[in-house]
């Protein structure tokens, strides 16, 4: 029987034995699933797909729809039910999807990632993870105050990676090879904008506007540009690494104006007529200094709106010391890169909106047990220092030291619903605190790597098994808020999935079965 | 005596590998067959036979049978009563239900421990000889706290009672089970001038009306006096068991209550005379009797125990009550079929089934007290009178009009669902008579199943007809094993007379009824799991709809009905619906069976009409708080309930009102609170229970009530901040509306109704004080200048926190002290204050 039936108003043709689920999606509403799987029929485990209908919130995957059915799907009493669905899962869940040294990088280095490439001798593919995430790579290589390795899982155990040496062993190499890579803008977008300031928070906000297709002009009062980092002893940062990443900036069409003083030889309204939108990054204003005229300041730092950066005067921004003092490189470049992301959205015509930090489950602390759970599968060696070299070659001893790394970071991740809907749904991972399970990882080489933390109960993978006709397959064993998923008779997870383990692992919505 | 043998829980020798006799195995499967369904009952047997699932035994169960290992590692470990690790000789079962909460169940817990010298993070004794398990409810909360070893119940037990309890529980292990004998075959039917009426429902004998009953009947036998000592279901009157009552002899029937067996004889001296009998009575008298003055029985000591129906305390008990569910209580044999046929047993389904009302084999008729009339409520509707047949949908019809609503929980209207049933045009459908009364602090299924078998049995019997099913289930929790026997035995009986099976009642209509043990699983309450535990999988409950009436066991058309819901069909078919609309309010009609518990005066099971208000129950009834304390709530539903605060008390009983003020009709617990009850910690504890209970299976039920329980774990240790409230309550209502079924859904009631009504609690704990001085982080132990310094609270300290200094104030070490409030129990100075 064919019908009508009305989400959020939007008439949707539908016929007897459809589910709300079927039907949002025909109309491209995407109700957040963990765990339905066509094949295996509405398990209703999840919750995360509630829709309200008369006044009830029900799971859209295993209602089916009904004549004169008015369904309710995105309003924020729906959302935040979701929402609180996707928090109380991942209070349960015990991954990190992001590893600790990722999390803490201002600038948001996947940093296991660059060290797998170490390892397996791609500095080719290292130094592209090192590109999407940076600017000026050797400069950060030297003077990064590396938050990375303070949140190093291995440095609980023995010592830390030497995750800035290898960043720097990464980027010097690319830079000395015959053809450096140097990473491609996008297609000119027509749109200039004007920075005023070639310190690290202007350059890093050039440099990301220049790759999004923006023509960028930079002025400063100096003759060169760099400011601060010009004045970092020469042996911390040889002078020649900081010219040669300076020339990458030109290299990308990035136009520096020396001398220029606003308010006295530059005006800002001159530079505003010109330019789409500035972006004032004078650093942090010296007592004798006069503050930009017409730039609404208080205490003598620039007045912004902090999701944004935009001041009280149309299209004009300001970031770094300027509006705050900031004390380190990291994050100052980092503040370039947010500037540079709100900027963009607003040339676009899009609501200017600091870029979200990537959404990450958190285990925490771990213990010593744990801990040994993910050193386990690493090299054993020491840190590798410059006066401990296992090898004349550089790159191998940066080999050695990347397999140190212990890959906290989740297989799945990029690869999650879970994660995916967290980020879209907001949701909080700290919002329910309470006590954890352990993590624990099961897994024979070659076969299926199955950490039970990580396995939210959705009940595809058991049902799967079942219609496999596995001989032993997967069963959920306790009740409650105890309940976890297991093979029969404490069988290896392989054994119960004989037949159905790629299609599982596949399935997964989390990383909680996965493979290397 | 013959029941030499106790069914306790077999000695689990330690097991070493392969040393497993499995012949049990092939035993149980060649019982219960090799089919998927055959699972659960399978596992029963085993767990009975080894005392705990050996997995040597489960992987042969895999072996020769069709059951997927997946589902054996599912079900045995979703249950409470599989184990997994051999247990102790004994099974310590105490009782979590809220009655035995509210009056101290930790500290009995702690003593036990602390007497059996079990490790932290044990359940069983280094000697193993006991193994402690906690329970949800053992259904015997007018005895709270209430510990079961082995098959021995043991009421109001104090922690400083434990090991004498012990003590005497090893003395007595060789003697024969009550359990047993209770069961027995109803008594003989011989000619008798009086009948001895003693109340054999589980709570009555965990006083010890077993061994009052076995002392009456040897007197009768000894001096062979024309009296019967008759077995009877549950009286009601908790508070004043054991119930002794002798009808017959006098004009007006006595009642003894607390009668010991070493009175026994002498209170049936004073009331059957010699005098007029046979000379060889007469002379047995005698000498019985001499027997009795040499031991100078007092006779005031009888005459405390005996009972005046008139007296207030009494009357007001009794009075307010209509037996509709417990026609006849405290008068009828439970398993005796011909007494129940005497008062209109299987009347009602002879008139559904068109054929004659059963009249009785035995040969009791026309002897002894048959007379006394059967109930207040006589209609036409009796015995031979007329053998047209009520059609289906005259059935229905009437109990749709006499406005029955199931009396399970939600109140759906009884005609209503089974006419879903009814319109179902499927081959095959089933009944179930849902037995699986898991809320602490509710008994009253489990009384009727134990009192009234044979009618729970005529109502699912008229509900199978008037549906159409011809098979049925009882599915009783296995924490009710007197239920399980009684309802086993009455459809052996029925079985017997050809009365079930093909010719049910001598029709042509075929029912076949058979009983399911739950395995411990307080969700299975739930229809969606209940079903799935009959079908032999974990107790998960699935979305609904499709509901059961439409696809339920075995996706046949399905009938779930309370046991309450069942036990007034019969009645209301045989007065007609409008008798029974008559009574109650406007939209819940007839009566309630309440067990009435906690910290009430009189506690005790009630049926009343529906309307009756909070305080007719419990201010008049049930006399107001026990103790001289103050009456502040009463815990209404359970788990999913509410508390109603004494000042709502005026609320009157239908399932609208109670909803309005935050609580639910649930199956009809009702436990009183008085003003020593932490209602944050009520909150917990309900919380702690369905959390405990939850199925695990969705997101909202599994997680959220965990965190909710973390957030009130944190009020009740003083670490809870105001924001935490704010919290708490908006996960509540999320959990509330989002959860799959019924438990997830009700389970956070009595968190939403306690910040309703004690939200000034609440906060008094943000501020790092438990008012009623029960959360232990928060209380500390001191003792005043009362102290006289006799030692008595050193002595009786269990951890040594008080140095004994005789002659001199006492003090207290608080970092020694638990709090376990031995110290005040025995101060007979009321020298310890509680800060």
């Amino acid at each position: 029987m064919n019908f009508t039936i009305t989400i959020d108003g939007h008439n949707v043709d539908v016929h007897s034995g459809m589910s709300v689920l079927d039907a949002a999606r025909k109309i491209g509403i995407d109700i957040p699933t963990l765990c339905y799987l066509e094949k295996c029929g509405p398990i209703n485990s999840c919750l995360v797909c509630l829709v309200k209908l008369n006044g009830k919130l029900v799971p859209a995957c295993g209602t089916k729809v009904q004549p004169g059915m008015a369904v309710e799907s995105e309003t924020p009493e729906v959302h935040d039910a979701r929402r609180t669905a996707l928090e109380l899962i991942i209070s349960d869940h015990v991954g990190d999807c992001l590893a600790p040294c990722h999390r803490l990088c201002p600038l948001d280095l996947n940093v296991p990632l660059m060290l797998r490439h170490v390892t397996s001798g791609r500095l080719d593919q290292a130094i592209v993870t090192v590109q999407t995430a940076l600017p000026m790579p050797r400069i950060l290589g030297r003077l990064c105050h590396h938050p990375c390795e303070q949140g190093c899982r291995r440095g609980a155990w023995d010592k830390p990676l030497a995750i800035r040496d290898t960043e720097r062993m990464v980027a010097d190499t690319n830079a000395a090879s015959p053809a450096p890579r140097v990473p491609q803008p996008k297609p000119a977008s027509g749109k200039s904008v004007a920075i005023i300031g070639a310190g690290p928070t202007g350059l890093a906000a050039a440099w990301f506007l220049a790759l999004e297709g923006h023509s960028v002009t930079v002025f400063d009062r100096k003759p060169r540009p760099g400011g601060t980092l010009r004045a970092v002893d020469p042996n911390l940062l040889p002078p020649d690494v900081l010219e040669k990443e300076l020339a990458l900036f030109e290299q990308l069409g990035i136009r520096f104006e020396p001398n220029a003083e606003i308010g006295q030889n530059v005006g800002l309204e001159s530079i505003e007529s010109q330019f789409a939108a500035v972006l004032i990054a004078t650093g942090q204003p010296d007592d004798q200094e006069q503050p930009l005229s017409g730039v609404p300041t208080s205490g003598g730092s620039i007045e912004i709106d902090l999701e944004t950066f935009q001041t009280k005067r149309p299209r004009v921004f300001a970031a770094g010391s300027a509006v705050r003092p900031v004390r380190h490189l990291v994050k100052a470049l980092s503040e370039g890169k947010a500037v540079a992301h709100c900027i963009s959205l607003t040339l676009d015509g899009r609501p200017a909106r600091r870029p979200p930090k990537p959404f990450s489950s958190v285990i925490g602390r771990l213990d010593r047990a744990e801990l040994e759970v993910f050193v386990r599968s690493a090299s054993a060696h020491n840190r590798q220092t410059e006066t401990n070299k296992q090898t004349d070659s550089a790159h191998k001893n940066f080999a050695i030291e990347a397999g140190r790394c212990l890959h906290c970071d989740c297989r799945a991740a990029g690869n999650c619903d879970l994660q995916r809907y967290a980020e879209i749904y907001n949701a909080n991972a700290g919002r329910f605190k309470g006590n954890r399970r352990p993590f624990e990882q099961q897994w024979r080489p070659g076969g299926i790597i199955f950490e039970p933390g990580k396995c939210i109960l959705c009940g595809i993978c058991v049902k799967l098994a079942e219609l496999g006709g596995e001989p032993l397959g997967l069963a959920f064993v306790g009740r409650g808020f105890n309940v976890r998923l297991a093979v029969p008779f404490g069988h290896p997870v392989d054994e119960g999935l004989q037949k159905v383990g790629a299609e599982c692992v596949a399935q997964c919505p989390t990383g909680a079965l996965s493979t290397v | 005596m013959s029941h030499a043998s106790i069914a306790i829980v077999p000695a689990a020798a330690e097991p070493t590998a392969g040393t497993v006799d499995l012949t049990a195995v092939d035993r149980a499967i060649a019982q219960f067959g090799t089919k998927p369904e055959a699972l659960i009952p399978i596992l029963q047997a085993l767990q009975d036979h080894y005392g705990y699932l050996p997995q040597e035994a489960l992987l042969h169960l895999c072996d020769k049978t069709q059951i997927k290992p997946a589902a054996i590692t599912g079900v045995a470990s979703f249950y409470d009563i599989f184990r997994h690790r051999p247990v102790g000789k004994y099974m310590i079962r105490l009782c979590r239900g809220t009655a035995c909460h509210v009056s101290g169940a930790d500290r009995v817990d702690e003593a036990l421990r602390r007497e059996l010298h079990i490790p932290p993070g044990d359940d069983t004794d280094p000697t193993k000889q006991f193994t402690i398990e906690a329970v949800a409810c053992l259904g015997c909360c007018t005895l709270a706290p209430v510990v079961r070893i082995s098959q021995t119940t043991f009421g109001h037990v104090a922690p400083e009672k434990v090991p004498r309890i012990i003590h005497e529980f090893l003395a007595n292990v060789s003697a024969s089970s009550e359990l047993e004998k209770s069961t027995e075959k109803p008594t003989e039917k011989r000619p008798h001038i009086a009948e001895i009426r003693v109340g054999l429902g589980s709570c009555c004998m965990a006083k010890g009306s077993g061994q009052l009953y076995h002392a009456l009947e040897d007197t009768v036998r000894r001096n062979r006096l024309p009296v019967i000592v008759k077995r009877v279901g549950c009286v009601g009157m908790c508070h004043r068991t054991p119930l002794v009552e002798i009808t017959g002899a006098s004009k007006n029937n006595t009642v003894y209550a607390g009668l010991t067996p070493a009175l026994a004889p002498d209170a049936l001296q004073r009331h059957f005379k010699p005098r007029g009998l046979l000379p060889s009575i007469a002379r047995a008298w005698t000498s019985m009797a001499n027997a009795i003055l040499a031991d100078r029985v007092p006779s005031e000591q009888i005459e405390a125990c005996s009972l005046n129906r008139a007296d207030r305390e009494v009357s007001v008990f009794l009075d307010r009550q209509v037996h509709i569910a417990t026609e006849h209580f405290g008068k009828l044999d439970p398993l005796d079929l011909d007494e129940y046929i005497e008062h209109d047993g299987f009347a009602a389904l002879a008139k559904c089934l068109g054929v004659p009302a059963p009249i009785q084999t035995g040969t009791s008729k026309g002897h002894g007290i048959a007379q006394e009339k059967a109930g207040d409520h006589e209609t036409a509707a009796h015995t031979t009178a007329s053998h047209t047949r009520l059609a289906p949908e005259e059935i229905i019809n009437q109990i749709a009009q006499a406005g029955l609503r199931g009396r399970g929980g939600a109140g759906f209207p009884t005609g209503q669902k089974w006419r879903a049933v009814r319109d179902q045009a499927a081959e095959k459908k089933y009944v179930i008579c849902n037995g699986d009364e898991g809320d602490p602090g509710a008994f009253m299924d489990r009384m009727l199943l134990e009192s009234f078998p044979f009618r729970i049995i005529e109502g699912i019997a008229i509900a199978a007809i008037a549906v159409g099913a011809h098979e049925g289930v009882f599915y009783i929790r296995h924490e009710y094993p007197l239920a399980v026997r009684r309802v086993r035995a009455a459809l052996s009986e029925m079985e017997q007379r050809g009365w079930i099976g093909k010719r049910l009642l001598g029709s042509n209509y075929e029912l076949h009824l058979s009983v399911m043990e739950g395995a411990g699983a307080f969700v299975c309450g739930e229809e969606t799991a209940l079903i799935a535990s009959i079908e032999g999988h974990r107790g998960m409950p699935r979305l609904r709809p499709p509901y059961p009436a439409e696809s339920g066991l075995w996706n046949c058309p399905t009938l779930i009905n309370n046991v309450e819901t069942l036990a007034v069909v019969p009645w209301i078919l045989r007065n007609g619906p409008d008798a029974f609309a008559r009574i109650g309010t406007k939209t819940s009609k007839g009566t309630k069976v309440f067990a009435l518990a906690g910290r009430v005066k009189r506690g005790g099971l009630i049926e009343v009409p529906m309307g009756t208000t909070i305080r007719e129950i419990v201010e008049e009834m049930g006399g107001g708080a026990a103790d001289g304390r103050r009456f502040k709530a009463v815990q209404i539903g359970g788990p999913s309930g509410g508390c109603v605060p004494a000042r709502l008390a005026d609320t009157p009983i239908d399932y609208e009102s109670l909803q309005q003020v935050g609580a639910i009709m649930g199956s009809g617990g009702l436990v009183v609170l008085d003003d020593s009850t932490c209602m944050v910690d009520i909150a917990r504890y309900f919380l702690r229970f369905t959390q405990e209970q939850s199925c695990g299976k969705c997101t909202f039920c599994r997680i959220g009530t965990r965190r909710m329980l973390e957030i009130l774990d944190r009020i009740c240790d003083g670490k809870g901040r105001l924001a935490d409230l704010d919290e708490l309550e908006h996960l509540a209502r999320r959990v509330s509306q989002s959860s799959l079924c019924g438990l997830g859904k009700t389970a956070p009631n009595p968190v939403l109704s306690t910040l309703r009504y004690f939200r000034d609690e609440y906060e008094a704990h943000i501020n790092g004080r438990c008012p009623a001085k029960k959360c232990v982080p928060l209380i500390h132990y001191v003792i005043n200048d009362r102290c006289t310094g006799c030692t008595l609270c050193a002595q009786h300290c269990p951890v040594g926190a008080i140095p004994m200094t005789p002659y001199q104030r006492h003090k207290i070490d608080d970092a020694k002290c638990t709090r376990c409030d031995s110290c005040r129990q025995m101060c007979q100075y009321s020298a310890i204050d509680v800060l």
